[in-house]
């Protein structure tokens, strides 16, 4: 064949010219049918999955940032349950002295007030005391008057009795 | 081979070689229905024809990434895809299936076993690098090329351009030819003397069929290697 090329004598260039065009006619073909859709596809592909490396990413540092809030509300709540158990301590502590001082008071209050009833009690019993006795001393005296006035002998110790009571009644 | 009659006909005032048109548009077929039947269904998670279509534009993106600078790959990808693979096909096409009609003359080989077919695309390749040239550069740029690294270096830069045209035809057309007359001296051979040479040939013809495809694979690589090469070559100025 190289001789047909080298004596040209039945040279078939038709062929040159049926190749050229064949080979153009297959680059569109494969254009349009696999190498657009297909070059796509992978851009495609090369695309979502540098996105997704970086969604990826940035969900990590979301994950993280949240974890740091959430140490720093968990130490923030903690604190402040410190804070409030302290309180209530300190409140409780101040309560219980103001009731036990309160209550010290009450009882002092209660203590003054019962002995000044007492003293009222004892003064009045006593007063009353005196007035029966004096009532009591008069009725005897009568009775004993009425019975034995007549005796003179028994003046004596009448009178003896009441200095006796007077005294007694001073004292 | 060299001494069979060659199957011609008219066309438009050109002369046409059966055998070349035949095989160059059984080739054609088997292109379109790989890549057709491969590229259905496509996917963000690709399938069985989807990743071996892949993995064919990444193979040759790749050979044009090894000597295209970057940025202008994606200018090249859908070419060196078509060439490699029409090549690929051409070259293993006579290695399978050789008709010839009933004058001795053959309709269906390799149509790269034809010169002509080889340097037809070998003189595309020197025209897109011209034209790239041209495109990239601009027209001085890319003509004072042939002027460097000195003015007497042109008759070189010209020839060079003249031999690097044929022997990018000449090499696969002599590999793939010299594969086809061997596997046609092996089959006279099997013929020759009855059943006891076919005995003898038959694992001769098998391993050559074997290496003539692995040749054909080595071929259309080391083609579209050196076309990207010779691409590259005008896309940049000379130091």
């Amino acid at each position: 064949m190289l001789s047909h090329l080298v004596i040209g004598q039945s040279l078939y260039f038709g062929d040159s010219l049926f190749y050229i065009v064949t080979f153009l006619l297959l680059m569109w073909i494969i254009k349009v049918v696999a190498w657009g859709p297909v070059t796509k596809m992978m851009q495609d592909r090369a695309d979502k999955i540098s996105n997704d490396i970086d969604s990826a990413e940035k969900s990590r540092n979301d994950a993280a940032d949240l974890v740091q809030k959430r140490q720093a509300a968990l130490a923030n709540s903690r604190s402040e349950a410190q804070t409030i158990v302290s309180d209530a301590k300190t409140n409780g502590q101040q309560q219980r002295e103001q009731i036990v001082n309160q209550a010290q008071a009450d009882v002092q209050t209660m203590k003054q007030n019962a002995q000044k009833d007492i003293e009222q009690e004892r003064q009045d019993a006593l007063s009353n005391a005196r007035n029966d006795v004096a009532d009591l001393s008069i009725e005897i005296a009568s009775k004993i008057i009425q019975r034995e006035l007549k005796g003179d002998d028994q003046k004596a110790l009448i009178d003896s009795y009441i200095e006796g009571l007077g005294k007694q009644h001073e004292s | 081979m060299n001494g069979d009659p060659v199957s011609t006909f008219q066309f438009l005032g050109l002369t046409f070689s059966t055998a070349n048109v035949v095989s160059g548009l059984v080739v054609f077929v088997l292109m379109v229905a790989v890549i057709f039947f491969t590229s259905r269904k496509l996917a963000m998670k690709p399938t069985k024809g989807q990743n071996f279509l892949e993995w064919l534009i990444d193979f040759t993106n790749g050979i044009l990434k090894g000597s295209i600078p970057a940025g202008d790959v994606g200018k090249f990808g859908l070419w060196g895809f078509t060439l490699f693979l029409f090549l690929f096909l051409s070259n293993e096409l006579g290695l399978f299936i050789q008709v010839a009609t009933r004058g001795g003359a053959t309709i269906v080989r390799s149509p790269t076993s034809d010169p002509l077919t080889t340097l037809t695309f070998s003189l595309m390749t020197m025209m897109i690098a011209q034209f790239a040239g041209v495109w990239k550069l601009g027209y001085k740029r890319h003509f004072t090329n042939y002027l460097k690294p000195f003015v007497f270096w042109l008759p070189i830069s010209i020839f060079e351009e003249f031999t690097n045209f044929l022997t990018l035809g000449l090499r696969i057309f002599g590999v793939i030819f010299s594969g086809e007359m061997l596997l046609g001296v092996i089959w006279d051979l099997a013929a020759s003397h009855g059943i006891a040479t076919m005995i003898v040939a038959v694992p001769i013809e098998m391993a050559w069929q074997g290496f003539s495809a692995f040749l054909g694979a080595i071929q259309a690589f080391v083609f579209v290697t050196l076309s990207s090469v010779y691409i590259s070559q005008k896309l940049e100025v000379e130091e």
